[in-house]
């Protein structure tokens, strides 16, 4: 899933042809009215030009009619072949993940002693064996054992979860790793049901809606459409009237030319490329309509921070305000950050790191201090672990001979400084601990 | 072109633009109910309608509300100039005895004078009595504009409000427009246009004796008044000298003031403006043109307000203007170059272009000037015949129409039908950055793409619908045809245009006062009416409902040139694109063969 696949690829294009031609069947096309119309029109001209050609007596214009016909029948394979493209990349996608997970093994406990099989052959409440380093090969329930599990494949939190059996953390998906220790997995869903057969699916655009907007957009192109196909129908009587009434070649081809063939040949071309592009940058959209309601959000507000950013933020760069020295900068934005909770002092590092080594930059020690924090399961970590920063704090303080009150009024003075301050500076360096902007 | 006439239409537009804030705030003010100079006369009168027809004005009503009261009220006026004209050789008011017009064409007045449009397929001072113009006529054009502009309001409360499923009510905002802004202005316009001449009484028709008369051949009738016809058919003529002129009287100066304002375009005689006595001095003209687009443009300014985006009112300003003054330069233009056709001899340049069909009185500055803003405002009052222009020129007023009439527009009727192509505007350029499309707030989503749709396709579908069975019907269609070719396809083109669009102006050179158009051409007219409201109001009623979304980066601004230039884009190319096809067949191709030395 990391690489990139090209989209000329031999197997896509050669698919996608086949497919761009499986598509002509009306009722699949009818889900495209406008490049409906165009195929209903490519027919209608098909049939039109061989009754030109076997019946007597009708005068047809043999070249004329083939090249707009063939013209039309184009049109119609490319706006397919287009679509096909799309998913084809998506389809190519879902083989490698699909393949990875024919590659897992799982161990199978069948009278007590573990068999090795492929994960694929898991049924319904089979026991598996999962011991560290091993992926859990199937969604499923813990019946015995505690173990660190990483499940950052699927729920992007960094830090490892504890995974045990009875209570409410017994639940394990598939395509997780168990860390340490070991736990015993009766699997609860079938092949097909996990859920990363659900998100090959998705990839696969087997389970694509259409997203509101492109609902919208539809009804603007078929009105369209029909505005154009009432011009098109009228100007044959104002062309006889006019003494030039022209064929159905011509009709016909004006049409196609005046409505919106281009956007509606690659809208669900669009659509596909959209979730598709996502797919590249790891980021798994349910639905168009999530990638679409993504574009619509404007303010994002995230309970935790990690999600995101793996746990690990830093302060890459100090902007002291003018009459500030940076180490005095970086002590009181460190003291400040040992306020909050344990698991956010993890930021901090950076701060106490350059705070004592006075180098506002990248720092090659910054992960060293937090580990401790850092790789404390979940539910180690209780919120109300205000203690724990302060005995942290007073243990920093002590250490540098600094009384406790000395710090809190360090740190109110350098809030005012901020406070004061309405520039860019302060909402850089404070942004990523505060909970309130400033500004 | 002379520098004189650019200087007079640039003056039209100057003294329109400074107009349209004052005018624009004052509306405001009318239509939420607020105080205003005039509130100590009118406030009683006003108050004694809501106690005679027993209506709440606090009490606001949805969008389905609003659409039945302003439809039931539309109904019961048609009926009554139905009757009023029907029962006319009874009623009083009756000078010259004139009978009651037919069946069919009083189904075409009244719908025409109750639409907003016009259109008049009869001719004036010979066929309606003074009662009959004043009591059915010149109320609708009162009323029939009132309800333009109160729709209008009801779709920017669409806008301004938010998670209400109100829109206002109707009866309020119809009395109020009425009473405080089409009736104090017709009154001040109405004595201006009388100081410059125009009649205002009841007489009977004077008759003045001809210092030089002439010998026109008419019809030899028989004993029975039955025309005489010789063997082959043909009718046979015999000479009459004429010297005698009837001046036809009435009172028209009060129903001049509100045809222009309201823009209804009614004429009380049957050459409209370009009668010595409906429109006398330079000055009446530039009164009367100025009332053209008055409202339609003080509108934009009342839009800005009640959204509370003064920039979005002056882009859609922009828009609208940018339009009319490319129309206003490639009709002068046309018609200044004149006719190819004319003798080598004949240097266009002392002539001043094509003067056929044009008033000397007014010249070529003040009838194209005139002719746009006509046809741009759907109001449809003339002061020069465009049957005569050249094609080109001719082609102007036929697009001002087809492009839905958004060009400013009717009273009210522009301001909706653009704040329709706005929705669509906004939501094709929201997609161009991927977001759900925001106006002012509103999510547009695809109820409203689907209604603006309908809005949009029932204009093409009369007009082409209409015109291409008229074209094919040699019986009823084309009898009615001055003129063969190209031409004849204007003519047939622009009537169905004019009645679609509520417009009203008539190319002429049709005989349209025949049982097939009177009756496809009022139906035409509802149809451009009634059935484009109805989706306008859903629109409205569905974005009043919609919860304001906060302005972000990401949101397209509406207050831009950028705005105004996609929106006149999407006006041209839903407008332009659907009729293309047809104008090609019409003044097009006229223009062409025109140049290739064929007429018709």
């Amino acid at each position: 899933m990391k690489k990139a696949i090209s989209i000329w690829d031999a197997n896509i294009i050669g698919r996608a042809v086949a497919d761009s031609f499986k598509k002509l069947n009306p009722l699949t096309m009818l889900k495209n009215p406008v490049m409906f119309v165009v195929e209903v029109g490519a027919a209608f001209l098909t049939v039109r030009m061989v009754m030109n050609l076997v019946m007597p007596g009708a005068a047809g214009n043999f070249p004329f009619e083939l090249q707009i016909t063939l013209w039309l029948w184009f049109t119609v394979l490319f706006a397919n072949f287009a679509e096909a493209m799309a998913e084809g990349r998506g389809k190519a996608q879902a083989d490698t993940l699909r393949r990875s997970r024919t590659e897992t093994h799982a161990k199978l406990l069948r009278n007590g002693s573990p068999e090795v099989v492929s994960a694929t052959e898991l049924r319904l409440d089979d026991v598996v064996l999962v011991e560290a380093g091993d992926f859990i090969p199937g969604d499923g329930e813990v019946i015995e054992g505690v173990a660190s599990v990483d499940e950052s494949a699927i729920t992007g939190e960094s830090a490892p979860v504890i995974r045990e059996a009875g209570g409410d953390r017994s639940a394990v998906t598939g395509g997780t790793r168990v860390l340490s220790d070991w736990i015993k997995v009766r699997i609860t869903a079938n092949p097909g049901e996990t859920f990363i057969d659900r998100m090959i699916a998705l990839v696969e655009g087997a389970a694509r809606q259409r997203t509101p907007n492109e609902i919208a957009l539809n009804i603007l192109l078929v009105g369209l459409t029909i505005v154009f196909l009432l011009a098109v129908v009228t100007l044959q009587p104002f062309a006889i009237y006019s003494n030039a009434p022209q064929t159905l070649f011509v009709l016909i081809s004006l049409l196609v030319c005046l409505i919106p063939t281009t956007i509606g040949a690659l809208l669900s071309a669009i659509g596909i490329a959209g979730m598709d592009r996502l797919v590249q940058h790891n980021v798994l959209a349910m639905s168009g309509r999530a990638v679409e309601a993504a574009g619509d959000v404007n303010t994002l507000l995230l309970d935790k921070t990690g999600t995101i950013t793996l746990g690990n933020r830093q302060a890459t760069e100090f902007i002291p305000l003018t009459g500030i020295d940076e180490h005095h900068l970086a002590d009181a934005a460190q003291l400040s950050s040992s306020r909050t909770r344990p698991r956010k002092a993890a930021r901090s590092s950076f701060w106490r790191s350059s705070g004592t080594a006075c180098e506002a930059g990248r720092s090659t020690n910054s992960r060293r201090m937090p580990r401790s924090y850092r790789s404390l399961p979940k539910r180690e970590c209780p919120a109300s672990t205000s203690t724990d920063a302060r005995s942290g704090r007073e243990r920093w303080t002590r250490s540098r001979n600094i009384s406790v009150k000395a710090v809190l009024s360090l740190r109110r003075n350098c809030g005012k400084w901020l406070r004061r301050s309405r520039g860019q500076a302060a909402r850089r360096l404070w942004s990523p601990t505060i909970k309130r902007p400033l500004a | 072109m002379t520098t004189n006439g650019i200087i007079q239409i640039l003056i039209y537009l100057a003294v329109l633009t400074v107009l349209a804030k004052p005018l624009g705030i004052y509306m405001t003010r009318v239509y939420a109910g607020e105080r205003t100079l005039l509130s100590f006369i009118l406030g009683p009168v006003e108050r004694l309608f809501y106690k005679v027809g027993r209506v709440d004005p606090e009490k606001e009503m949805t969008w389905r509300q609003y659409g039945v009261a302003m439809l039931m009220f539309s109904l019961v006026s048609g009926i009554a100039v139905y009757a009023i004209q029907r029962l006319q050789f009874f009623l009083p008011l009756n000078p010259q005895q004139l009978a009651a017009p037919s069946e069919h064409s009083s189904f075409n007045t009244a719908v025409s004078f109750m639409t907003n449009t016009n259109w008049q397929g009869y001719g004036g001072e010979t066929t309606l009595s003074y009662l009959s113009q004043m009591l059915g006529l010149t109320v609708q054009n009162f009323v029939s504009a009132a309800v333009g502009m109160a729709l209008a309001i009801a779709f920017i409360r669409g806008i301004a409000r938010f998670q209400t499923d109100k829109l206002g009510n109707f009866w309020a905002d119809l009395v109020r427009g009425t009473l405080y802004i089409l009736l104090p202005l017709s009154f001040l316009i109405a004595v201006l246009l009388v100081s410059q001449g125009v009649v205002q009484n009841f007489k009977a028709y004077d008759t003045a004796n001809l210092t030089d008369t002439f010998v026109v051949q008419v019809d030899k009738k028989d004993d029975d008044g039955n025309v005489v016809t010789d063997e082959a058919g043909e009718n046979v003529k015999e000479d009459k000298t004429i010297d005698t002129q009837t001046i036809a009287q009435g009172p028209a100066a009060s129903q001049i003031a509100i045809k222009q304002l309201g823009t209804n375009g009614g004429g009380f005689f049957n050459v409209n403006s370009a009668h010595p006595l409906e429109n006398p001095t330079p000055l009446s003209n530039f009164l009367e043109m100025l009332l053209i687009l008055l409202i339609p443009v003080a509108f934009t300014y009342t839009l800005g307000r009640m959204v509370r985006s003064q920039g979005h009112g002056w882009a859609v300003y922009g828009a609208m203007m940018f339009l009319l003054v490319v129309g206003i330069a490639t009709a002068y233009i046309a018609e200044s170059r004149g006719n190819p056709l004319y003798p080598a001899n004949v240097d266009q340049a002392v002539v001043g272009g094509n003067y056929e069909g044009k008033e000397v009185r007014l010249g070529m500055a003040n009838s194209v000037l005139w002719a746009t803003a006509t046809s741009a405002a759907s109001n449809g009052s003339v002061n020069s015949m465009h049957d005569s222009y050249t094609p080109i020129g001719g082609l102007v007023p036929m697009t001002n129409i087809l492009l839905g009439e958004v060009i400013f527009g009717g009273v009210g009727a522009g301001m909706y039908g653009i704040l329709v192509m706005i929705v669509l505007t906004v939501f094709i350029a929201g997609l161009m950055v991927g977001r759900t499309p925001e106006y002012l707030g509103k999510k547009i989503e695809a109820y409203d793409v689907k209604m603006a749709m309908l809005y949009v396709l029932i204009f093409p579908l009369s007009i082409l619908g209409f015109t291409a069975v008229s074209v094919l019907a040699p019986d009823f269609g084309l009898t009615s045809l001055n003129n063969q070719g190209a031409h004849g396809l204007s003519e047939i083109l622009y009537a169905f245009t004019s009645g679609t669009g509520n417009n009203g102006s008539a190319f002429a050179g049709l005989n349209a006062n025949t049982y097939w158009y009177n009756t496809t051409i009022g139906l035409s007219m509802l149809i451009g009416r009634f059935l484009m409201i109805i989706p306008m109001l859903a629109i409205a009623g569905n974005l009043a409902q919609k919860k304001v979304v906060p302005a972000t980066l990401g949101t397209f601004p509406v207050n831009t040139v950028l705005f105004s230039v996609l929106l006149v884009s999407i006006v041209l190319i839903v407008g332009a694109l659907t009729f293309f096809p047809v104008l090609s067949l019409s003044p097009i191709l006229e223009h062409f063969q025109m140049y290739a030395g064929q007429t018709f």
